[in-house]
């Protein structure tokens, strides 16, 4: 316990310094201020990738050997993926809002990010409703996989179709350099962060499977038949 | 600045709360037996 409470001090820490450099930042000509939530809007996007990435990879693992560790890992992914997925909606209606005129609009990349958000709140649900065993985690496994397909339609709406949303600003060399300075030190403590929240999900899991164990009945082991009694 | 402000707000208390859920969770299944 001490262990996670260490690195939840640290993700804390290190999200502090981010919000200190997102405050030191300039600010956009154009937008104002409000250009700021970028920083942890597109961070949060990135780190949602990431464990939903997990999420892939785990599910694959497990629909391979049936390793209980990957279907962990794969869950503790989802879980973790839909709370930067709502992060990122929420902090980039607010950001539509001023510059928009208004909160929502349905365009591909937020629509993509919506369905993404559903699809693995629907994992989420699966996870729950179902009895735990195989057949869910075969059955969440393939959401899983299927799952995946949404994020490179995300990430590459804002090419493939026309929409309000801006196109990439970082890989296109449209920041400067302190904006840019100042976004990759955010991705960077977000990124730490999502991975300590990965890491203690994983834990919280592997308690409740051996505490699922432990409360499963034991197999009943059907006794050789008597034999009959001769005369 | 108040849709700075919220959008910070919101992601500052979804972060923690959920860091503090999960860490109250650990903390729960460890201490039973």
């Amino acid at each position: 316990m001490n262990r996670y409470r260490t690195w939840a001090a640290l993700a804390v820490a290190l999200m502090l310094g981010a919000g200190a450099a997102i405050y030191y930042a300039p600010t956009d000509y154009l937008q104002g201020v409000v250009q700021k939530i970028f920083y942890l809007h597109v961070s949060s996007a990135i780190a949602a990738y990431g464990c939903f990435a997990v999420v892939l990879v785990g599910s694959l693992v497990y629909l391979r050997n049936e390793s209980a560790a990957a279907d962990r890992f794969a869950r503790s992914g989802a879980v973790v993926g839909v709370v930067f997925t709502t992060i990122t909606l929420v902090m980039g209606s607010l950001w539509a809002k001023p510059i928009w005129g208004s909160f929502w609009t349905w365009d591909a990349r937020l629509t993509s990010t919506l369905v993404l958000w559903i699809i693995y709140a629907g994992y989420l649900l699966v996870r729950r409703m179902a009895d735990p065993g195989r057949q869910a985690a075969r059955l969440a496994a393939v959401v899983g996989i299927f799952g995946f397909i949404d994020v490179p339609i995300v990430h590459f709406s804002v090419t493939w179709w026309r929409t309000q949303h801006p196109r990439p600003v970082v890989v296109n060399d449209a920041l400067p350099p302190q904006m840019l300075a100042t976004f990759l030190f955010t991705l960077a403590c977000t990124l730490v962060l999502a991975a300590v929240l990965i890491g203690i999900r994983y834990r919280i899991e592997t308690l409740l499977d051996a505490r699922l164990r432990a409360i499963e009945p034991a197999p009943i082991v059907s006794a050789a038949p008597e034999a009959e009694p001769t005369a | 600045m108040i849709y700075l402000v919220i959008a910070y707000a919101f992601a500052v208390a979804t972060l923690a709360g959920f860091l503090v859920w999960s860490l109250r969770t650990l903390r729960a299944l460890e201490r039973k037996p």
